[in-house]
């Protein structure tokens, strides 16, 4: 029973135009396992659930559910067929309750009416098996992100399909809800679904899943058991090459009697943060280490302006300055690259030549303009020396992958050369190979003496780069220690403790 | 893929040709019903051209005018409902000035009251500021514009009512007639006041980085904001500008009747100027803007009245066949019939291409 | 499980702004009272006066609230109650035809051009705003093909429907006696509550209705989690065409005739109604028990300027802009508050 394919994919082909996003990849589930899916970010991953739920349409290649081939044309097929997902991003409509988020499209009627009451208890039902008890009547723009996640996961779970396909489920979740929705899936495992598992974090899916299998540039590695590869063997197979860039990157040197870059004296804002201080060297790489919502962001949004400094002083190479507006920080020679790429980040629509002179040109004001000419010059530059992969500057930047948009971002600020670079989770989302490149790129810039505040999830990262690390907890700086000789174990104790 | 076939894609692609393609066409159609439609004479006594071109550019001054602003919104992200209300105020306004008192001039004449400045510079101030209110409620309140504007759309005309107490004025003061009806260099005043705000927008918006900053906030505001651009101040600026063009239009319109009409004074302006704008090629989701567009899309709305004319259909039934004609625009424009056109374009110059190859 | 009480149910945020309309239209009301209550501004007819020179409005506005909520718009709705009327008017007097026949072929135009714009708007990805600008400008059109006078409307069904009235009564002494100044409800005041009640069940008791609050919340994750998005809107579109005509059927028993311009602008006094009802005009939010708080609103201040007789009606205008400007303000602390509440 164990062994028996609930799904089989068959030489699924997808043509992009330009590329061929799916090469003849099989694919196949059993009943009541959870199978990771795993590559590099454009590995196809996401394109191959999307063919599975019918979104994109494939070129070649069949899919077999239960024996019987099929061929999903919209999500809502799928749905029918016994395929439920939940997607990378949160689909979900924040006006409708948490209730109606779980039924909306499949409501239980009674006498030919939606039946509100009994929608409400059984999401309540649901929610608690999650261990939430909260009022599910409310909007769902009413509650945090991790609850909003899993409320879709909660979707999903409940219209009790024969495959479940989990998107990133994690990526906004604390350890305890990882560790809940994993005794969910572990749960509807046991019950005979087959479950697919997508995640960035490597640890994850050694933690759950029975097997896994790797997509790299749209073609198939390999179908794995869990047991055969080990986390090195499994990353080498999702990049194609060993990770020595990673491993021979070396710390920036500051020397003993640099000066203070950025300084800034308790500094609070108007709701979250109430006393933080932190001060950064010429040529120095500060990492802030914490979870989600230790004021990690928070800091650095105040830093540049984004949020308002009700509190404290800021000093940018020993002079006191006021930040009001992010344009005050570009001014003082501040940078930041947001966490939300696509949100706070790149502008889509507009070419990569006029996403990278943004900051230049907001620098001068909009009646100094730069002439076409400089700023493809300057564009030029960047594409050549990040290696952003393009054909030419003109082609907007909402068409590149994550990495390279990423890049095009690092070059927007780059190229207004600034003395503090505040990068906030720079490496979130992208694949492997991109992270190493903006890793050396961050450490190259300390050595030509811009002083680098790294946040990052990713605590390796962080060890590997950073000359000091800030520790952040509760809205709260804990402890800083020393980026050469501290342990991931050390940081972990101090987040979950508090002690320095 | 050669070089050429990529670019009739692109071409193809493009809403802006297709706005130019269905001038042609309509031109076309004009000239085959009236073979003398191209024809342009020199009138001495007037000192200007004449001739149904000239008609056309002359008549679409003020959609043409106001359009340039309203692209500048669109580009924003928004829209901008309140231009034919300002339209009316600044009607109002100059005649108000102009019949400062009616009881000492009681019949219209060649004279004003006040110093002819205050005529033109009170309307143009006053709907500037209006336009700020506009760009206020939308950069400060984060007000959506449609909803923002609509407020001074519902307020304006009563405002314009209200200035004048409900009664239309007329005057016969000659250089404010020579707005509306004057002549410079052969051509009549409102085509040269539109070339002048044409170039002058253009001027603005592309010889500054000013519109970039603007496609760059239509398309992430908050992206935007931490790159430095002041965004609020760009929309302020976007939204007073269009104020201040709805005010020389609105003194365009009332120098043609030569009186107030807050009832009817850039009624449906608004309207005419978005569907320029749309037809020009600028996406009402905001980003990347066409000036030279909206022009031709400004005169395409003119010239289906003048076509409509021709074909001797009764005036008021104008609105029928212009909704008729930008319907076969808007679909033709349409991102899946684009699509469509460009694949097939591109298909054909790729098996050309093959064939000599 | 949290407890849900009565209390929180009617503490729910998703319903402040419906609180808002109606808190304003009773403040509103009450300061009408103050002021005029002496000039039977406090008498019942005053009040379902309301309800009979705006139920076109309203009529109008419930389907204009389902689009609204949607994310999109319908300028059309002005036109096409123009045109509605157009057809009763030239259908029965020119052509002697009978007003159901004429009606007949309204709803059929009506509904069709709305499923048509729906069409366009969801499959060729044009603008709703732009879409129903062209069929607005096409129906505004056809009414001066059909006429450019105003025509009367002469037909004995036409003036039996308009004619027919419910007396509104009191129990006095053993009898049943009209109330005093004499008040009634017509034919229109019970299609605009029916609607209205009609409006409020599809939005609130039907998967139709519940997708269109998902498609306005964010239609990607509408299509994403298998909802019918396509089939949704077009029919959305379709049934604002039905309220338009209905608004028009409505119109022309209130004004007996037909008319070209008549209702001109009358797509945004509908659209104004709605906001200040509560709906949002990003999509996603509305209750039609707001829509008729909204409505009322906006017939109370030409109610309250007729009763003082000296103020120009332009003050209506003025006023109702206003009124507008107000309840954005609301609408943003409303939002900016939640948000904080959010973060905290």
């Amino acid at each position: 029973m164990q062994e028996k394919n609930i799904l089989e994919m068959k030489g699924i082909t997808i043509q992009f135009p330009g590329v061929k996003a799916l090469d003849g990849v099989d694919f196949s589930l059993r009943a009541g396992e959870i199978h990771s899916l795993l590559g590099e970010n454009g590995a196809g991953k996401s394109t191959l659930i999307k063919c599975l739920t019918g979104v994109n349409r494939m070129d070649a290649g069949k899919i077999i559910l239960d024996g019987k081939e099929i061929a999903p044309t919209d999500p809502g097929n799928a749905i029918e067929l016994g395929i439920s997902a939940v997607f990378q991003e949160i689909n979900l409509c924040p006006n409708l309750t948490v209730a109606e988020n779980i039924f909306v499209g499949r409501q239980p009627m009674k006498h030919g009416q939606i039946d509100w009451k009994e929608i409400n208890r059984r999401a309540s039902e649901l929610m608690s098996r999650f261990h939430l008890d909260i009022d599910v009547t409310r909007p769902l723009s009413y509650y945090s992100t991790a609850i909003q996640q899993m409320t879709s996961i909660a979707r999903a779970v409940d219209i009790q399909a024969k495959i479940l396909i989990l998107d990133e489920p994690t990526s906004s979740l604390d350890e305890n809800e990882v560790q809940l929705l994993f005794s969910v899936m572990r749960e509807l495992k046991a019950s005979g679904m087959g479950i697919i598992f997508i995640t960035h974090f490597l640890d994850q899916i050694y933690a759950v899943s029975d097997r896994m299998t790797i997509l790299r540039n749209g073609h198939l590695v390999g179908t794995y058991n869990i047991d055969e590869l080990t986390k090195v063997e499994l990353v080498t197979k999702m990049v194609g090459k060993d990770m020595d860039v990673i491993f021979s990157l070396k710390r920036s040197e500051v020397a003993p009697d640099a000066e203070f870059m950025l300084k800034a004296e308790h500094i609070g804002d108007a709701s979250k943060i109430h006393d933080i201080s932190v001060n950064v060297k010429k040529g120095e790489l500060i990492g802030f280490a914490g979870l989600l919502g230790s004021g990690r962001t928070e800091t650095a949004e105040m830093l540049f302006g984004a949020t308002k400094t009700v509190k404290g002083d800021i000093y940018v190479d020993g002079e006191k300055i006021l930040i009001k507006q992010p344009f005050d920080a570009i001014k003082a020679d501040i940078a930041f690259c947001p966490e939300d790429r696509k949100r706070d980040g790149i502008i889509g629509d507009l070419s990569i030549r006029e996403n990278i002179m943004l900051a230049v040109q907001s620098r001068k004001g909009f009646m100094k303009p730069m002439t076409k000419q400089e700023q493809t010059e300057l564009a030029n530059k960047y594409i050549k020396m990040l290696g952003i992969a393009t054909p030419d500057c003109e082609k907007k930047a909402g068409e590149l992958s994550g990495g390279n948009q990423q890049k095009v971002i690092l070059a927007r600020w780059m190229a207004a050369s600034p003395k503090v670079f505040i990068l906030d989770e720079p490496t979130r989302g992208i694949d492997i190979g991109a992270k190493a490149e903006i890793q050396r790129l961050m450490l190259e810039m300390c050595g030509q003496g811009v002083s680098v505040i790294f946040i990052s999830s990713e605590l390796d990262e962080i060890i590997r780069c950073s000359n000091r690390v800030v520790i952040m907890r509760d809205r709260a700086k804990v402890t800083e220690v020393d980026g050469a000789s501290c342990t991931q174990k050390d940081i972990l104790k101090i987040i979950a403790e508090g002690a320095a | 893929m050669s070089k050429k076939s990529f670019d009739i894609s692109s071409l193809m692609q493009s809403k802006v040709t297709w706005a130019v393609i269905a001038e042609l066409l309509i031109l076309l159609v004009c000239f085959l019903i009236r073979p003398d439609f191209f024809s342009i004479s020199y009138q001495p006594s007037t000192g200007m051209l004449y001739g149904s071109l000239i008609d056309i550019v002359n008549r679409s001054a003020e959609i043409t005018i106001i359009s340039m602003g309203m692209t500048l919104v669109i580009a924003l992200g928004g829209t901008d409902l309140s231009v034919g209300a300002l339209v009316a105020v600044a009607g109002a306004i100059a005649l108000k000035f102009l019949r400062w008192d009616v009881l000492a001039y009681p019949t219209p004449g060649d004279y004003t009251v006040c110093s002819y400045i205050l005529v033109l510079a009170v309307p143009l101030i006053v709907c500037a500021l209006m336009g700020l209110f506009n760009g206020f409620l939308v950069a400060k309140g984060g007000i959506q514009p449609i909803i923002a504007t609509l407020i001074l759309m519902v307020c304006g005309r009563g405002v314009a009512q209200i200035l004048t107490d409900g009664k239309q004025f007329t005057t016969g003061y000659s250089p404010f007639r020579f707005i509306g009806q004057g002549s410079f260099l052969y051509l009549p005043m409102p085509i040269i006041i539109t070339i002048v705000v044409v170039i002058a927008v253009a001027l603005f918006t592309r010889k500054t980085a000013f519109g970039a900053f603007v496609e760059s906030v239509g398309v992430n505001p908050n992206a935007s904001k931490l790159s430095g651009i002041k965004a609020a101040g760009v929309i302020l600026i976007v939204f007073m500008i269009t104020g201040l063009l709805s005010g020389i239009a609105g003194l365009i319109y009332s120098s043609r009747i030569m009186s107030n009409d807050s009832n009817n004074a850039g009624l449906n302006f608004e309207m005419d100027a978005i569907l320029a704008v749309v037809i020009g090629g600028t996406n009402m989701s905001g980003g990347k803007f066409s000036l030279a567009g909206t022009v031709v899309g400004s005169l395409i709305i003119r010239t289906i009245v003048t076509f409509v004319y021709y074909f001797g259909i009764v005036a008021e039934a104008t609105m029928a066949f212009k909704a008729l004609i930008i319907a076969v625009v808007i679909v033709l424009q349409s991102e899946p019939v684009r699509k469509y056109f460009a694949k097939r374009a591109a298909l054909r110059a790729l098996r050309k291409g093959g064939m000599k190859a | 499980m949290k407890k849900q009480t009565l209390w929180t149910r009617i503490t729910n945020p998703k319903y402040i702004m419906v609180y808002a309309t109606i808190g304003i239209f009773l403040a509103i009301y009450a300061f009408g009272a103050f002021l005029y209550g002496d000039k039977g501004f406090l008498t019942v007819r005053t009040f379902v006066n309301l309800f009979i020179d705006n139920a076109y409005f309203g009529i109008s506005a419930v389907g204009m609230t389902m689009v609204l909520i949607t994310g999109g718009i319908d300028l059309s709705v002005g036109a096409v109650a123009s045109l509605t009327g157009m057809f009763i008017a030239y259908g029965t007097t020119v052509l002697g035809l009978h007003p159901l026949t004429c009606i007949a072929a309204a709803l059929v135009m009506g509904v069709g051009l709305g499923l048509l714009m729906g069409w366009v708007i969801h499959y060729l990805n044009v603008p709703a705003f732009i879409t129903t600008l062209t069929g607005m400008f096409l129906a505004r059109g056809v009414c001066s093909l059909i006429s450019r006078e105003s025509i009367d409307i002469k037909h004995p069904f036409i003036d039996a429907l308009a004619g027919w009235k419910i007396y509104l009564m009191k129990y006095v002494d053993g009898n049943w006696v009209k109330i005093k100044p004499i008040a009634f409800i017509n034919f229109n005041v019970i299609l605009f509550l029916v609607m209205i009640i009609i409006g409020a069940f599809i939005l609130q008791r039907t998967r139709f209705g519940r997708n269109i609050y998902a498609i306005g919340g964010n239609e990607q994750s509408a299509a994403l989690m298998g909802l019918p998005v396509g089939r949704t809107k077009v029919l959305v579109y379709g049934f604002n065409g039905l309220c338009s005509v209905l608004a028009g059927i409505s119109y022309a028993l209130y004004v007996k005739s037909g008319w070209n311009l008549s209702l001109q602008g009358g797509e945004l006094e509908v659209i104004t109604c709605a906001v200040i009802g509560g709906t949002l005009l990003t999509g996603g939010v509305g209750y039609m028990a707001g829509t008729l708080f909204g409505v009322l609103l906006k017939s109370v201040i030409p109610a309250l300027i007729t009763f003082n007789g000296n103020l120009l009606s332009w003050w209506g205008k003025i006023a109702t802009g206003l009124l507008l400007l107000l309840f954005i303000c609301i609408q943003r602390f409303v939002v900016t508050t939640s948000d904080r509440k959010k973060g905290q």
